[in-house]
């Protein structure tokens, strides 16, 4: 197998038409080389991008824009991300340990888009845009249109993606992320949920947003869900009803981490959680 | 005052492996090395049609493809000859050798591998225990009954897809039953657990001279060698075997592995021959431990009395016999554990299943059989009203028990001692209190393997002392630790003078490899006889040099003196050279083997093993927190008091308490192998087979009791493998505890939790 | 099959890779270092863990040319040129936290990293440094000591 290293997005995109799919992009790899160690993937050229200038940091100027080279380990000790969308640092700090935080990125984790993608769900509820840079030029794609199937994204094979964008939020937001597994560290999560709510002066749900990776082919929005908790003041009894409404939009798989019938029980009881700590932020101003 | 014993000193081989040096069985390089990759089959049960090695041999660099025609026409197992070295008509488990490329590179041996075409017809599966034993069962093996035990075993009540079964009856057990205020019946299941040590198993293999030697990561180098010349049809001491450092076994590697197949290709190639399992093919292919179910049934009086037992016990030896069928005999040990009963019944079979046979790991089946009985226990003094511990405590056995097979405990009110122990430390009415908490205790009575052992001392003119023993060093600090310092201490040497050496059977005598926490036991006693002798030839030597009696001697501090007059005094090693030239060098062998406590060997129909020597005695609580949303558990506190007759070196002996009770949380909580109807495993990589991880691993809290046992070196008993045998009993205890529901498998999964808090709202 | 140039351990390295090779085999089978171990190949168990520019990384899944123009630091880089150990090297031997001693190198790359980037770091933010570390034999208390005497945390007694 060849390995051949971009200097530029557009060495990139050019090598991508070049070889089609004949290519993989490699950025830190800890997904990649896995796969193609395990043979579930057969590339003839590694298109590295990892020495790419400009894919890496995270800036803020209102809204806030993520290199996809950007690992998680540099997400979740950014302060910038800690205040605008902790449920992202609170994601990023759970992929595997400290080898594959340091390793791993934001764009890998995303492109690669495993249905357990734990990035996925707070990028979805953030709101964020995704930049793809190909060679008919640059485009925007919102979040909700990104992930559209098991390992399938929006990015064309001859795209790169270039940015993710976080809208900048009002005040009175706060989101937060709870990952279900096994173990209290390096698991794929047996589920994944991220919540965003906005309150309006005097406690009322302005905005929900509800997302959860593990219990679909792709990480997702549930609207549902969201629509009862909206002019909602988060009481019991809504809360439990937008439990009950996510739980009957999804469709989890027994597999060998966890059966469908076990990831549908916890979602009520980890929705109330999740809301309980971002309402808690919203109210504090932080995220 | 000593010198050694019951001193926490560092391990000599702490250093090289801190610096990364320390040579493993995968690190070990021959030069001129081939690589051998073994083609394994994809499904559990086929008849192979054909095996096409053209392509794979006509790739540059392949040397040779090896069929099962290549291979001996022998079977061959520990206990039953049922196994081949390469499948010829049949494949039994996923995983099983069916042929074998041997290349120049490790890279060309595994692409030539995956060229090798297999025709293999799909057979039913057998698939679990209770398919096994179903009214018209395929059978796993159709000529079981040409099958013969291995050379020395007498044979033992087997048919069909029973491999083993053993059955003891006290007499008078259902009249008994019948008479009882209280009768509970509950009925146990647990997963398989992998030993998943970190070093893939390996071998290395050479055929020089009519002779293969063997360079092995093991736990167990004579059984190695005995088993690979039994594989290969030949004399075990056409067979030499060379130790290195091993990277955990926990009892996977007592058996053979790779090793009969790198000998045998070493032989047809030519030329040494290397092999290393990848993880998902030890993973697959490993003797992990068995899964079982176990039926337990009591009867018992209003005021606490145990009058009937009954345990019933299946267990799944998977495709061929191994060690399981041995096992099959521990549940005689199990079915009172620690507790008097009046009239007991047990039967316990182990059964053939097309699934990777299993083997011996830590604890064995005790781990489960404890668990079963321990949580049975619970259910015993719920249903009497009784406080779980006071239940226990007024039926644990007293001194001069007598156990099943007829032999009597002289110590076992030892056991007393233990729950007194944890008691002092952590009072069992303050633990487990709060919502979603829960305590749960289990005790225990666990053996130390009697194999023997034997050493040699080698006194050296720079003072230093060789103890050359066959004794394997696994990580345990059995030898690095515990032999070493006892050699240390009956010499009067500081531990950093003894030099110890690797394995090698054409060098060393017999040793039953470290398993059954027998090594610093057995080689310790071993120690001491050799001692005795070496420290006749001390004095006799010292009393020529000093120009006095021998008994006018005495050893200390690396010299031998006059007690009259201490001015007088030689060094050890003076006294080494000067016997080189007047009796030659000084050395003194000594053996041991645990004589076998009197006991009546036909207790039992059945019975493979019929004694439990050295018994300890245990004692765990566990205090655990469940999420009442996700079903996970948190275990807050764990702590044990364990009899250790002495504590040669008390750090040693905690490093086992801590990785033992580690081990058991896994198999408790995360750890899974679950077969498929297919009777393939579901969890293939350690992605999916979850091992204990730091952050959820609390510090065991551990009390070492110590009364010295007349059979132990310094009363030393057996103290690596107990640790991990009543841990799955003491959390699944507090787990039942915390939630007020049933917890009847292992592992217990986040939904057997939820479960459990649900059904006790009802 | 390209050419890739790195440091390890201080002394430059080049030789020609597949482009699929990772940092392990290479380490292991072309340079002869085999004090850094594979243990699963799949990024779980750490056995493999290296310093890539004093970060911690899973060598098993890293491609070998990523880290053109890298410092790579192993095992056998620790000790000092005079064979002196490392101070979190001496607290490992004498704490008890080797047994088998084949996760170890791995061990102590991850927390050479840890003890460079947090002096004196509490025992859960040990414990969740080593999350991507397995060990079978010990069950990590003794580790965790080592990381406090290494650090100068361990109360005199």
């Amino acid at each position: 197998m060849e390995f051949t290293s971009a200097a530029s997005v557009e060495e990139a995109t050019a090598l991508l038409v070049e070889y089609g799919t004949a290519a993989q992009i490699l950025a830190g790899g800890t997904d990649l080389m896995l796969q193609q160690a395990r043979g579930e993937i057969s590339a003839d050229v590694l298109i590295h991008i990892g020495r790419i200038p400009g894919l890496v940091g995270i800036t803020g100027n209102g809204s806030v824009r993520i290199g996809p080279l950007t690992t998680h380990r540099s997400l979740f000790r950014s302060r910038l991300v800690l205040t605008t969308a902790p449920a992202l640092a609170e994601a990023a700090a759970t992929v595997g340990g400290w080898q594959t935080q340091a390793v791993g990125t934001i764009g890998g984790n995303v492109c690669n888009a495993s249905p357990a993608a734990d990035t996925a769900a707070p990028l979805l509820v953030a709101g964020a845009s995704f930049e793809l840079t190909g060679p008919r030029g640059t485009r925007t794609v919102i979040g909700d249109s990104f992930f559209i199937g098991r390992r399938q994204t929006a990015r064309a094979t001859d795209e790169i993606l270039t940015a993710i964008v976080l809208p900048h939020h009002p005040e009175r937001t706060g989101d937060a992320y709870l990952k279900v597994g096994r173990r209290s560290a390096m698991e794929v999560a047996v589920v994944g949920l991220a919540v965003r709510i906005a309150l309006d002066i005097d406690g009322t749900v302005e905005g929900a947003r509800i997302a959860a990776c593990s219990v679909a082919p792709a990480p997702l929005r549930i609207a549902e869900a969201e629509e009862i908790l909206q002019g909602s003041r988060l009481e019991s009894e809504a809360i439990a009803a937008a439990g009950e409404a996510l739980t009957r939009a999804v469709s989890p798989i027994d597999d060998a981490r966890a059966t469908a019938a076990y990831r549908t029980r916890v979602l009520p009881g980890l929705l109330a959680r999740a809301l309980g700590v971002a309402a808690a932020r919203a109210e504090r101003g932080v995220g | 005052m000593t010198v050694s014993v019951g001193r926490s000193v560092v391990r000599q081989d702490a250093d090289p492996k801190v610096r990364g040096q320390a040579v493993f069985g995968v690190d070990f390089e021959l030069s001129g090395s081939l690589h051998a990759v073994l083609v394994r089959s994809p499904i559990a049960s086929g008849r192979i049609r054909s095996v096409e090695t053209s392509s794979a041999a006509a790739v540059p660099g392949v040397r040779l493809v090896a069929t099962a025609a290549d291979a001996p026409r022998i079977l061959s197992g520990l206990a039953l000859a049922d196994q081949p070295l390469f499948a010829g008509d049949v494949v039994r488990y996923e995983g099983e050798p069916i042929a074998a490329v041997v290349a120049d590179t490790v890279t060309i041996a595994r692409a030539a591998a995956a060229r090798v075409v297999v025709d293999i017809e799909p057979l039913p599966v057998v698939a679990s225990l209770s398919a096994a034993v179903a009214p018209g069962a395929p059978l796993v093996h159709a000529d079981w009954s040409t099958y013969r035990p291995s050379p020395g075993l007498p044979d033992w009540p087997r048919h069909d897809n029973v491999v083993g079964e053993m059955r003891f009856d006290s007499g008078g057990v259902d009249d008994v039953f019948a008479t009882a205020d209280i009768v509970i019946e509950d009925v146990y299941t647990a997963d398989r657990q992998y030993q998943a040590y970190l070093e893939p198993k390996s071998a290395t293999a050479v055929y020089e001279a009519g002779r293969y030697t063997i360079h092995a990561a093991h736990q167990y180098h004579f059984n190695l060698r005995d088993r690979t010349a039994a594989a290969l049809g030949i004399l075990p001491s056409r067979v030499r075997v060379i130790g290195h450092h091993m990277g955990g076994g926990f009892g996977a590697k007592l058996d053979v592995g790779l090793e009969p197949y790198a000998a045998l290709l070493a032989r047809l190639a030519g030329a040494p021959v290397k092999m290393v399992n990848d993880r998902v093919e030890d993973l697959l292919s490993c003797n992990s431990r068995e899964n079982a179910i176990i039926r337990v049934r009591s009867g018992v009086t209003r005021n606490g009395r145990i009058l009937a037992r009954e345990f019933l016990v299946d267990m799944d030896a998977g495709a061929y016999a191994g060690d399981t069928v041995f096992l099959t005999s521990i549940p005689l040990f199990v079915a009172e554990g620690p507790y008097s009963v009046d009239r007991t019944r047990v039967v316990a079979r182990a059964l053939y299943t097309n699934t990777a046979p299993t083997g011996a790991f830590r604890g064995v089946s005790g781990a489960y059989l404890y668990f079963a009985l321990e949580r049975h226990t619970d259910n015993l003094a719920n249903a009497l009203g009784m406080d779980r511990r006071d239940f226990r405590i007024r039926n644990a056995i007293d001194a001069g028990h007598t156990m099943l097979n007829g032999q009597v405990l002289e110590d076992s009110d030892l056991l007393r001692s233990a729950f007194d122990a944890i008691d002092e430390v952590a009072p069992w009415e303050t633990l487990g209190r709060g919502p979603n908490r829960g305590v749960g205790i289990a005790a225990t009575v666990w053996l130390t393997n009697p194999m023997p052992g034997a050493v040699t001392l080698r006194l050296e003119p720079d003072g230093s002392l060789g103890v050359v023993t066959g004794a394997a060093e696994i990580g345990t600090g059995a030898v690095a630790l515990g032999v070493r310092q006892v050699a240390a201490e009956e010499l009067g040497i500081d531990p950093d003078l003894v030099v110890l050496t690797m394995p090698d059977t054409d060098a060393h005598a017999y040793d039953g490899g470290a398993q059954g926490s027998r090594t610093t036991h057995i080689v310790g006693r071993a120690v001491q006889h050799a001692a005795a002798g070496l420290r006749e030839r001390i004095f006799g030597q010292a009393a020529k040099l000093l120009d006095s009696g021998a008994d006018e001697l005495e050893i200390t501090d690396g010299r031998v003196r006059m007690v009259s007059d201490p001015q007088r005094s030689v060094t050890l090693g003076q006294i080494a050279g000067a016997a080189m030239f007047d009796g030659g060098p000084i050395i003194s062998s000594g053996s041991y083997a645990t004589p076998a406590p009197k006991h009546d060997p036909d207790a039992a129909t059945g019975l493979l093993f019929s004694t439990f020597p050295t018994p300890t005695y245990h004692v765990h609580v566990a205090e655990v927190e469940v999420d009442p949303v996700t079903g996970s558990v948190t275990v807050l506190r764990y702590l044990v008091a364990q009899e250790v007759g002495r504590a040669i070196n008390p750090a040693g002996v905690m490093g086992q308490i801590q990785g033992g009770v580690t081990q058991g949380l896994g198999y408790a909580l995360w750890e899974t192998l679950q077969i498929g109807d297919d009777g393939r495993y579901r969890q293939r990589s350690l992605e999916a087979y979850k091992l204990p991880i730091a952050l959820d691993v609390p510090r065991v809290e551990a009390i070492l009791l110590e009364h010295p046992a007349d059979a132990g070196p310094y009363g030393a008993k057996g103290v690596a493998e107990p640790p991990i045998v009543p841990v799955a009993a003491a959390i699944a205890n507090a787990v039942a505890d915390a939630t007020g529901g049933s917890i009847v498998r292992l592992p217990i999964t986040p939904d057997d939790v939820l479960n459990a808090l649900e059904s006790s709202k009802e | 099959m390209s050419a890739v140039t790195f440091t390890v351990n201080g002394r430059i390295v080049t030789l020609d890779a597949d482009g699929a090779d990772t940092l392990l085999t290479v380490l292991r089978d072309r340079l002869g270092l085999t004090g850094t171990k594979e243990g699963c190949a799949e990024g779980e168990c750490g056995a493999c863990t290296v310093l890539v520019d004093g970060v911690p990384v899973d060598s098993c899944i890293l491609n070998v040319h990523a880290v053109a123009g890298s410092d790579v630091l192993t095992i056998e880089g620790l000790a000092t040129s005079d064979g002196r150990l490392s101070p979190i090297q001496q607290a490992f031997v004498d704490n008890f936290s080797v047994q088998c001693g084949f996760c170890t190198p791995g061990f102590l790359m991850t927390l050479t990293a840890l003890i460079a980037d947090t002096p004196t770091p509490e025992e859960v933010t040990i414990r969740s440094a080593l999350s991507g570390n397995l060990c079978r034999c010990t069950g990590y208390s003794t580790i965790v000591d080592a990381v406090m005497a290494a650090t100068g945390q361990t109360e005199r007694s």
